[in-house]
């Protein structure tokens, strides 16, 4: 088959087949767990790449196409995606499109009592990086398996039976996970940005020490020497940062502090070794942690 | 096919109506050989709208644009103060040193608020793809109200520009002109950030400059160049999945190259 019958073909693939449901997913984390609830039903894309601030995420044409063509969406929601998704979907047009947001479903943390821009870049609706909690991982899960069986009724079935493999996954994993981290319960970790706080709180770990003075506001030299001097009286060893963030940073207050940097990731493929779903990715983030606290 | 025209319909729309006034003073600024007035302008509204974010107003709101404009006016007034006939201190020099310093001042202020990131980060790059049809409207009717004040009152600005010791030259036009000029630039500058209007500003001008002498047959080739470069650019943009603007500004400069190459040609022979 040459290159243009393959085009061809692709063109009329889902006008002939139009068997599976087109499921486009705001972040990689959703469009994986869609992955594994949806099965060989589903096609699912991801618009923002693993390795990408999913707050700043940039607008492609492909990214209207696949909204214009898609059935179903599924958004993290609590604003995660206000600063690109709306304006993607008013140039879509898409009547028929089944939206699910995740964050109605959990009990989101850090919900601002007064919303007052002098304290960061802070979400008006909680704290948006609730993914990296397993428990809520569930949760997506849950309402994923409700949107694709409202929007295809006759797999209901099919669903409701990857849903509860992907939970029991999970729940095994978790007893695992508990087991890994429950010598090191309690340890302080600093990270870069503000985005860990339920993965800390599912685990019993304290990551409440950033580089950044403020959300969203770089580091500057006055707050990242009051880091560096906190991390040396409290002996803390280890300093996590994302794909997106200033790794130099980073490295250099490790550098000063002898503590140790660790890639860490809230989207699958965002770090080496974490491309095959979600499971996979909570496994080397608790694990890489769990090993570098222990040392 | 259909696709493309509904995803694309608007950025087209955007760049087939307003680049028309921008190739036109494009034509004025290469010849007043003041290249980087137009980011320098830019980013001086770039710093309005970072006080008044740190004034806690939100990006959208009518006093944002307000400082902004201020802003920008207080732009014109240096440059026009800094036209000088001094030629041991350029006037390119004063315009990359405005530059510079209201990009740092801007990240110095910007320091003290997070949202602030975001609005430098759209006076770069822009986002051409998801313009709003009411933002083109918008923008076309202020173009449509500066085209007409550059219309009637042509012969000055061309003063201005092309014949500077001409007697009917002065500040006042001087200080019109970049105030006008601030407007035009900044306004685009929301729809496709800094590095696009530069492309629109300039790359047509120059390949009218290669090619002919006169102002209209400049006029023509440059709105000639922009219309074909915006829409091979939008095409590439969405048959290889681009972001649109830095697919825009790619085309326009390979129009520049074949205009060059076409020109160096005609030379030879």
């Amino acid at each position: 088959m040459n290159l243009k019958s393959i085009a061809l073909f692709a063109l009329l693939a889902p006008a002939v087949a139009h068997a599976k449901l087109n499921v486009v997913a705001t972040t990689p984390d959703l469009a994986a767990i869609a992955r594994a609830v949806g099965g060989d039903n589903v096609d699912v894309v991801s618009l923002a790449k693993p390795t990408e601030d999913t707050h700043f995420v940039d607008p492609k044409p492909s990214f209207v196409v696949k909204l214009a063509r898609a059935d179903v969406l599924i958004e993290g929601g609590a604003e995660l995606e206000i600063g690109w998704l709306p304006p993607l979907l008013e140039g879509a047009r898409n009547a028929k499109l089944v939206r699910v947001a995740i964050a109605p479903g959990v009990q989101l943390l850090e919900v601002p009592v007064a919303l007052d821009r002098s304290k960061g870049d802070v979400h008006a609706s909680g704290n948006p990086h609730f993914m990296t909690d397993p428990v809520n991982g569930k949760i997506a899960a849950q309402r994923i398996a409700e949107a694709l069986a409202k929007t295809d009724a006759k797999n209901t079935g099919t669903y409701d039976g990857n849903l509860t493999k992907f939970n029991e996954r999970v729940d095994a994993k978790m007893l695992e996970w508990q087991k890994l981290v429950a010598p090191v319960a309690g340890r302080r970790v600093v990270a870069y940005h503000n985005t860990w706080l339920y993965f800390a709180s599912r685990f019993g770990l304290k990551i409440d020490l950033f580089l950044e003075p403020k959300p969203g506001i770089p580091p500057t030299p006055a707050s990242l020497a009051a880091v560096i001097s906190r991390m040396k009286a409290e002996h803390l060893r280890v300093v996590i940062v994302e794909p997106y963030q200033n790794r130099k940073t980073a490295e250099t207050v490790a550098a000063e502090t002898g503590a140790t940097v660790v890639p860490v990731t809230q989207y699958p493929g965002g770090v080496k070794g974490t491309e095959a779903g979600y499971v996979e990715m909570m496994d080397y983030l608790v694990n890489a942690l769990a090993k570098e606290l222990a040392k | 096919m259909m696709d493309a025209f509904q995803v694309m319909r608007w950025p087209l729309l955007a760049c087939l109506l307003l680049p028309g006034l921008l190739v036109y003073l494009g034509l004025h600024i290469v010849q007043r050989e003041i290249i980087f007035v137009d980011l320098a302008l830019a980013q001086v509204a770039a710093l309005g709208n970072c006080v008044a974010i740190l004034l806690g107003y939100d990006a959208h709101d009518w006093q944002t644009y307000a400082w902004a404009a201020s802003f920008t006016i207080v732009g014109a007034g240096i440059f026009t103060v800094t036209r000088t006939k001094n030629h041991r201190v350029p006037q390119e020099a004063l315009i990359g040193i405005v530059y510079v310093v209201a990009a740092a001042f801007g990240i110095l202020l910007l320091s003290r608020s997070a949202e602030g990131n975001e609005e430098l980060r759209r006076t770069l790059v822009g986002d051409v793809l998801l313009v709003r049809p009411a933002e083109v409207g918008r923008t076309f009717a202020l173009y449509a109200v500066i085209a007409a004040v550059h219309f009637v009152f042509r012969r000055r600005f061309h003063a201005l520009s092309f014949d500077r010791n001409s007697p009917r030259s002065s500040r006042w036009w001087d200080f019109l002109f970049y105030a006008l000029f601030g407007f035009v630039v900044t306004s685009f500058v929301q729809i496709g950030g800094v590095l696009l209007v530069f492309s629109y500003l300039i790359v047509p001008a120059v390949c009218g400059a290669f090619l002919a002498e006169s102002l209209p047959a400049r006029l023509a080739i440059g709105w000639t160049v922009a219309t074909v470069a915006s829409v091979a650019g939008l095409w590439a943009s969405y048959a290889m999945d681009l972001p649109t603007g830095a697919a825009i500004v790619c085309t326009l400069g390979a129009a520049l190259l074949l205009v060059g190459i076409t020109s160096a040609i005609r030379h030879r022979s």
